[in-house]
């Protein structure tokens, strides 16, 4: 059988989840072995720009309307299109100012001369071509990343979990820290697959994962205001990584909070 | 408490055995009976299970999951499973190449109780997909024709192109010993020469004593609703009516839990249930 | 029951001669509020003053993620070799944990048993140690605050010593090991155990009724009680892991890169996620968090009981402690005898 012909590409973004393709130092022979490696951009300038792919692994949101440009070619190009990455899944760091328009932000940020670039309200790959697999993370868990290689080789899409972190970080054992704590935790809402990371290291889970299927937001919020914490606090974590995620558009909380 | 002695090898419930799909049989759309074999010759041949229980078959890369047995234990050496292709391991299960090694384990689950149902009559009423439990049980029935009073198949299809086993149904309609009578919603072809129209109306082509007969009933839900009013509209008792369910299952053996219904396990207790159980379960049908 | 004396100052010597019999392992600090099993280089470090630990006593016999057996394109599923857990004492179970290991073995024996499960079971000793009870025990209620079997040493506090019964031939050999430290049981050991019968159970908080519950559950099938703790519930898991008889777990292949090879492995899994009764084909039999989370109570409390003639709570508190949100199952079972209104 011919080995699947493979691109990977960073819209903005930068560039870590690509970065942990390549620090898959043990198995990086195997994953040149198995695919047909035919541009990475990270790792090799010169790559074939023209021809057909059996999957192409996009990083990074588009937020440039060259972005989309560049992923609606992808998108032509390619069989399996990956988002890997919470940029390209969930809009991620560049679209938690998203409730601004995006001229406004870039006056504030750059002042007049940012007018010589155009930008758009980033948003995830899947609002502007199919994506047939998505593997969020910030970065990416190498892990998945290599599962989800293994499973579209043999025909298949992996099944990535569809539970919260809070799952995971009872598994492993550790502490509560919204409850022992009073920490604000977002492992309740977010989806697992880092095995807990940051709670293992005692630190609260920031959601740099995105939203969990099924996400209960409302109590999540509920329960961090009872906790203490003000709505611009819940408001600026929630919105960190994924704030284009439907499940976060919570302005009917925020008007109940505010009532 | 320690008894050193380790069981994870030894008749491990969860290990499948290696089997061939030595022929697939399309169906129609989406739907194709494979026939399976066991690479052991005496787990081929000594193979028993009953009508309505079902067998885990694992795609070697993919996963595993539950199939309902469509053939009958009374043809040995060979066990035959109606798949519709809907999800993930499915999907892997048609791609495979020819005399491809799949993993079975089981048969599990209660199937019908056929010691109660001999010596009585037999009703099976079948909707789309439901044809593979009851398609065990027909052959069963029909194997063992002298054990049953009058067998009688109900199968209802949306249209002739979406009848399984259709050729091998239609064969039946001559059998002098044996009532089959099939129906489609609609025939736009115009060369469909059985019933038309849905399958509670087959109802009036049949006398049935309720008292002597024993219904078996599988299908989509809605059709499951109209059979069972029917049923009970004629006197039938709630256990004379028995019906097939679907759950997700994981082990097959009663531990994974994902099959619970209330307090029984469809995998174990079930999954065939007699419409009592049903109602006495609230979120079983 | 065999029983003996076992003085206090004596007890890190005990417990030097149960080593012999397997690794050890007992309760630990892991913060500042909460314990876990573990392993510990120093003795010192044990923390028998503990109420319960985050996770009980099944991550030991049913592990989180478990590999079953490996496959492969050409020959299919062969198991892994022989399992090689090690021997295990677990030091300082409470009795509440003791019976969620008495009623895994129920779920994980039977018609099939569950090898993996019974194979670290068998190698598991365990030594129960009494406790008293916080705010959040209930195992008065749910007949789990004694245990007379699922152990091979039961250890009870009556002041300077402990009182230890032995339950298995095991426990028996342990006791020969530490024959030195130990003495017969004499009058003032009995009243001790008695007036430290007393102080436990007049130490419970927290007490709830269960007899007919299985016929209440069914009558407040449709109670507005499911829908508010629904509304609250987040679906996390957090609940069913610390249970010591949540056992639902969750089947996946993981495959390597080679292709065609992998692992079929197992992990502890929910009835309260969204995607625990999906079928193939989409239709999901528990959309909502309220049918979840009924019928997660309804299992425990009503099926349970159909199937093996107890409710297989044991009253540990867990559930309550680590709801982030506060679902409490003793008041949810209190709204469901309108004992009480929230």
């Amino acid at each position: 059988m011919a080995k699947p012909k493979v691109g990977t590409y960073g819209l903005t973004g930068c560039a870590g989840d690509q970065l942990v393709i390549i620090n898959c130092e043990d198995e990086l022979l195997e994953i040149a072995g198995a695919l047909d490696i035919k541009s990475f951009s990270m790792a090799a300038s010169g790559g074939d720009e023209d021809c057909p792919l059996d999957i192409v692994f996009v990083e990074g949101t588009v937020v440039q309307p060259e972005d989309e440009r560049v992923l609606r070619w992808l998108r032509e190009r390619a069989e399996l299109l990956v988002a890997i990455g919470t940029c390209a899944v969930w809009g991620g760091l560049p679209a938690m100012k998203n409730e601004m328009r995006p001229e406004e932000l870039r006056m504030s940020v750059y002042g007049p001369e940012g007018n010589t670039f155009q930008c758009v309200s980033p948003r995830p790959l899947s609002s502007f071509v199919k994506v047939d697999l998505a593997i969020p993370g910030c970065p990416v868990e190498k892990e998945q990343l290599l599962q989800g290689v293994a499973s579209l080789l043999h025909g298949d899409l992996p099944q990535l979990p569809t539970y919260a972190v809070c799952t995971d970080c009872k598994m492993a054992e550790y502490p509560c820290l919204l409850v022992e704590q009073g920490w604000l935790c977002l492992g309740p809402i977010t989806e697992a697959g880092c095995k807990a990371r940051c709670p293992g290291y005692g630190r609260p889970c920031i959601g740099c994962r995105g939203p969990v299927q099924d996400a209960n937001i409302a109590s999540e919020v509920q329960v961090l205001q009872e906790k203490g914490f003000t709505w611009l606090d819940i408001q600026n974590r929630l919105w960190t990584f994924a704030a284009p995620a439907e499940s976060l558009k919570i302005d009917f909380l925020k008007e109940g909070a505010n009532a | 408490m320690c008894d050193h002695q380790s069981h994870a090898t030894h008749n491990n419930p969860y290990l499948p055995h290696p089997a061939r799909i030595i022929r697939t049989l399309p169906q129609i759309q989406d739907h194709q009976l494979f026939q399976i074999r066991f690479e052991d010759e005496d787990m081929a041949r000594g193979f028993a299970y009953r009508p309505g229980q079902f067998v885990m078959l694992s795609v070697i890369g993919t996963g595993e999951a539950p199939f309902s047995i469509s053939s009958a234990p009374t043809h040995p050496g060979v066990i035959e499973l109606c798949v519709r292709r809907i999800g993930h391991v499915t999907k892997a299960l048609f791609a495979l190449p020819p005399n491809a090694l799949v993993g079975i384990r089981g048969p599990y689950g209660n199937g019908f109780p056929v010691e109660r149902l001999q010596q009585n009559n037999l009703l099976l009423v079948a909707g789309g997909l439901g044809m593979a439990p009851l398609r065990s049980l027909l052959w069963y029935a029909l194997d063992n024709r002298s054990k049953f009073k009058d067998v009688i198949l109900m199968y209802g299809g949306r249209n002739p192109d979406e009848m399984l086993f259709k050729y091998e149904l239609l064969n039946l309609i001559d059998r002098t010993d044996v009532q089959c009578l099939l129906t489609v919603d609609r025939d736009d072809s115009g060369i469909w020469k059985a019933h038309k129209g849905v399958v509670t109306m087959l109802f009036d082509h049949v006398e049935l004593d309720p008292n002597s007969t024993y219904a078996a009933v599988c299908g989509p839900d809605v059709m499951f609703r109209f059979v069972l009013n029917e049923l009970l509209e004629r006197g039938f008792s709630k256990d004379r009516m028995l019906m097939s369910l679907e759950r997700n299952m994981q082990c097959g053996v009663g531990k994974c839990g994902h099959c619970m219904i209330g307090y029984k396990y469809t995998c174990l207790d079930g999954p065939i249930f007699t419409y009592w159980d049903a109602i006495n379960l609230q979120e079983m049908i | 029951m065999k029983m003996v004396i076992l003085p206090k100052e004596s007890l890190p010597e005990f417990i030097g001669h149960l080593c012999p019999f397997g690794e050890l392992h007992v309760p630990v600090k892991v913060s500042e509020k909460s314990y876990a099993f573990g392993r510990v280089n120093d003795l010192s470090d044990i923390e028998l003053n503990y109420t319960r630990t985050i996770l009980p006593l099944k991550k030991y016999v049913f592990k989180p993620v478990d590999v079953m057996f490996n496959f492969c394109a050409a020959t299919g599923y062969e198991t892994t070799v022989e399992e090689t857990d090690a021997k295990r004492v677990i030091f300082g179970v409470h009795p509440c944990d003791i019976h969620g290991l008495k009623i895994l073995d129920l779920v994980f024996g039977g018609k099939y048993v569950d090898g993996y499960y019974s194979a670290r079971r068998n190698k598991a000793a365990i030594v129960g140690m009494d406790c008293i009870p916080d705010e959040f025990c209930f195992c008065r209620s749910t007949g789990t605050d004694f245990v007379d079997t699922g152990f091979d040493l039961f250890l009870s506090d009556i002041g300077a010593s402990y009182l230890v019964r032995v339950g298995t031939s095991l426990g028996d050999d342990m006791i020969r090991a530490a024959d030195s430290l130990l003495r017969e049981v004499q009058e003032q050991d009995r009243q001790a155990y008695k007036r430290r019968s007393t102080q436990r159970r007049e130490s419970f908080q927290t007490e709830v009724q269960l007899q007919e519950l299985p016929e209440i559950m069914d009558l407040e099938y449709d109670s507005e009680v499911w829908r508010r703790v629904g509304d609250k519930c987040l679906s996390c898991g957090t609940c069913s892991m610390v249970c010591p008889t949540c056992y639902c777990y969750a089947v996946f292949d993981e495959l390597d890169l080679a292709g065609g090879s992998g692992r079929r492995q197992r992990r502890w899994d929910s009835c309260l996620f969204k995607d625990y009764a999906l079928v193939a084909g989409g239709h999901n039999f528990r959309p909502d968090r309220d049918s979840r989370i009924k019928n997660r109570y309804f299992h425990k409390q009503r099926g349970f009981v159909s199937q093996h003639g107890r409710p297989s709570c044991v009253g540990c508190g867990r559930c309550k402690v680590y709801c982030l949100v506060g679902i409490d199952i003793v008041e949810v079972i209190k709204e469901l005898r309108s004992e009480i209104r929230v």
